[in-house]
């Protein structure tokens, strides 16, 4: 009896000094005196075109900075956002992590849980509108290095080959449609099935019909079912009965989306300009792809200037690295050199001397350039408690019986909840 | 039972002693330690989240019950809560009689192909759900789907349109006929392993006496094994209140709520929109119907006649 007791014991003993080995050793040291960098992204390093630049990134740094081990773990999406979440919430996590910035990061900075870089990167190049989505009250928190805006992608060769010019106005583009619909081709390509990707269009017709309604309602003086709102859910509802978005919206996926554009089935496709590097290549697609601004609406009060768009790759300190801040300065600036950026096939580069990559991208970026108002996602500019009812919401519009007008009062009231009621 | 522990501790009446208790303790304490640390604690600590508005991230308000009672006018949850009601019901009635129909099948005309036929049922449920999910969507694909690909090379131009996926009347069954594939190999392997254990004689003399398959089936083999489908029903609608993967990896809950679950709708409001409260709320729920089901699993093995 005596002797079990004493095994048991020791086995007790072994336990707890094991979970404590395994709990208390340092993450930031690593072996041989370097500074460990530990950072979690979205795109993995498996040198996949849309993936060369983080891959290229992560290798280069380390040749560059041999006293700094850094350790990339790729998690996709939403394994990231998810991720992230839990660990923000336990108070532990990575030294930087890949963010598209906006509120998601600002709850995180709201929760002191990430790291004021304002004076270390105050002198960092790049785009007001790329720094801007990275700070918070006033703070820097981290890097965009490639800013996303969302454009309508053409088929040209579709467009020629039917005598059609690329619309300029929302009337020249529904005729376009109707040419579309008759030869029985898909005129958009969307994903519906995935709920964010019609947000793009459904931002822009909001533009377009109301210029900046949405700023308007998320700064709580207007509403979210105001009249520019209700117009341009009416508008998308009305395009999916008369089957501008094929016959089964709600069916395909962002995947399935990309691949009626890259095949030819569809005509146009209103996405971001990470696409730019996949229309672009010809092992992707054979088709002759362009990217232009969206349409604007006759009488309407939104510009051609008002560009949606968001950071499209970019990173954030976290509080966990306040002890290596150097470290961590050294990385993002290096995610925002020129050096880095070369290695990027298709997106639109913030950082100043980074040649476009392809003509796609430089029709991207000449939409970025002369943009003179840009507006955030919104399901990355609005509190998350209302960023997925949000998209919810959208998606409702592809459904023929829904009442748009009602399902945005839904959401306004949600929106009431959460940001407060509305002035009028 | 109770005769030879007492005469054990008569012969040995220091083992009573505290140092019995210790080692006892001793030995328990490792496997509570656990419990508590990752089942009871959570529990615990799920029940008393739900009473709060909470992201996650610090700065808890206590608001009483409040998430409950928004819960109940959420049409997102409402959804979740008819929907996995539905495909408790749907899986007891479809998939349990499937699956005992196949389980007959294979045990009554046993022969080469049974054990072959065992592993093919078997296999679709220790699929992973990502791969399940993918090769349906490989099927019911709107443009390289297989449906979608045979109507368009036969002209069937009515089965083409047909947006198995993105059809808020459609989706739901979509996904059910799916998961009937995947989830009835369990049924099938675990009814088998019973009307196996059937013996022969009695097979004999049914047929002595005259019995068809079809009253072999109903009058001897149904009520051998009454028990395990009673067992199954249970785990099946327990498995319904917990349902997530199957629906998530294939339509996201969607089109609008059209496939939503209770356990899509608290990842949703948990790890999207930062709604720990709602979300542990949500959880408190799917606890409390999933215990209640499993208290009538007990209580039914209590009745299983000996």
């Amino acid at each position: 009896m005596k002797k079990a007791l004493i095994v048991a014991a020791a086995l007790a003993v072994l336990g707890i000094g094991s979970l404590y080995a395994a709990g208390g050793k340092d993450a930031g040291a690593a072996a041989g005196g370097k500074v460990k960098l530990t950072v979690w992204g979205r795109d993995l390093g498996d040198g996949e075109p849309d993936h060369a630049y983080v891959t290229a990134l992560v290798k280069n740094f380390a040749a560059a900075n041999p006293d700094i081990e850094l350790d990339y773990i790729a998690l996709g999406d939403p394994g990231l956002a998810d991720k992230t979440k839990i660990a923000m919430a336990a108070g532990t996590g990575p030294d930087i992590f890949q963010s598209w910035g906006g509120s998601v990061m600002g709850g995180y900075a709201d929760a002191n849980r990430l790291l004021d870089l304002t004076a270390e990167l105050k002198d960092v190049p790049g785009s007001a509108a790329a720094s801007g989505a990275m700070s918070w009250k006033g703070k820097t928190y981290g890097v965009a290095p490639f800013f996303a805006i969302a454009g309508l992608y053409v088929n040209e060769g579709l467009f020629k080959a039917n005598g059609l010019a690329v619309p300029k106005t929302i009337d020249e583009l529904e005729k376009a449609c109707d040419v579309f619909v008759a030869k029985n081709i898909q005129p958009f390509a969307c994903g519906a099935k995935d709920k964010w990707p019609p947000l793009a269009t459904y931002m822009y017709l909001t533009n377009r019909f109301g210029g900046d309604a949405f700023g308007s309602a998320q700064s709580r003086a207007g509403r979210f079912d105001a009249d520019p709102f209700a117009k341009a859910a009416a508008k998308i509802q009305d395009w999916m009965k008369k089957g501008y978005f094929g016959p089964t919206p709600l069916g395909e996926a962002y995947g399935d989306a990309q691949q009626l554009m890259a095949t030819g089935k569809a005509a146009m496709q209103v996405t971001g300009s990470w696409m730019c590097g996949q229309f672009s290549s010809k092992e992707f697609t054979d088709q002759t792809i362009g990217l232009y601004p969206f349409p604007v609406q006759a009488g309407g009060i939104g510009k051609e200037t008002d560009v949606m768009g968001m950071t499209d790759i970019g990173f954030v300190a976290t509080k966990l690295a306040e002890g290596k801040k150097a470290a961590v300065v050294r990385f993002l600036k290096y995610a925002m050199s020129a050096e880095a950026g070369a290695a990027e096939p298709g997106r639109i580069s913030s950082v100043p001397g980074v040649k476009a990559p392809s003509k796609l991208t430089e029709m991207g970026a000449a939409i970025f350039g002369k943009a003179k108002m840009v507006q955030f996602w919104w399901d990355q500019d609005l509190p998350p408690n209302v960023t997925s009812p949000l998209n919810d919401t959208i998606q409702t519009f592809f459904l023929p019986q829904t009442d748009v007008k009602a399902s945005l009062t839904s959401f306004e009231k949600l929106a009431e909840e959460a940001m407060g009621p509305a002035k009028k | 039972m109770k005769g030879t522990a007492d005469a054990y501790a008569a012969r040995k009446p220091g083992i009573r002693d505290w140092r019995r208790g210790a080692f006892v303790a001793l030995c328990i304490a490792p496997a509570f330690a656990f419990l508590a640390a990752f089942m009871y604690y959570p529990i615990v600590e799920t029940f008393r989240l739900s009473l709060m508005r909470s992201s996650g991230l610090g700065g808890e308000v206590f608001i009483g019950i409040q998430n409950y009672v928004r819960l109940f006018g959420d049409p997102e949850f409402l959804a979740g809560l008819s929907h996995v009601f539905s495909w408790a019901f749907w899986s007891v009635l479809i998939q349990l009689p499937l699956a005992f129909a196949v389980a007959f099948s294979l045990t009554f005309y046993m022969n080469k192909a049974t054990g072959p036929l065992r592993v093919v049922y078997y296999l679709a449920n220790i699929l992973p759900s990502a791969i399940t999910a993918m090769l349906g969507k490989f099927v019911f694909g709107p443009t390289n789907g297989i449906i979608a690909s045979v109507a368009s090379a036969f002209g069937i131009d009515w089965l083409r349109s047909v947006d198995f996926l993105g059809n808020p009347d459609i989706a739901f069954w979509t996904v059910f006929t799916v998961a009937t594939w995947t989830y009835t190999g369990f049924p099938i392997v675990y009814l088998m392993a019973r009307i196996e254990q059937i013996p022969r004689e009695i097979r004999e003399a049914a047929e002595l006496d005259g019995a068809t398959g079809w009253n072999y089936a109903v009058r001897i083999v149904l009520p051998a094994v009454s028990y395990p489908l009673r067992i199954l029903a249970v785990l099946s609608v327990v498995g319904s209140l917990k349902l997530f993967d199957l629906p998530y990896l294939m339509t996201s809950g969607g089109p609008g709520n059209a496939t939503v679950t209770l356990g899509i709708t608290l990842y949703r409001q948990g790890f999207v929109n930062w709604q720990y409260g709602k979300a542990s709320a949500i959880g408190v729920v799917i606890f409390v119907l999933s215990l209640a089901f499993t208290v009538a699993q007990f209580s039914w093995r209590a009745k299983e006649p000996e």
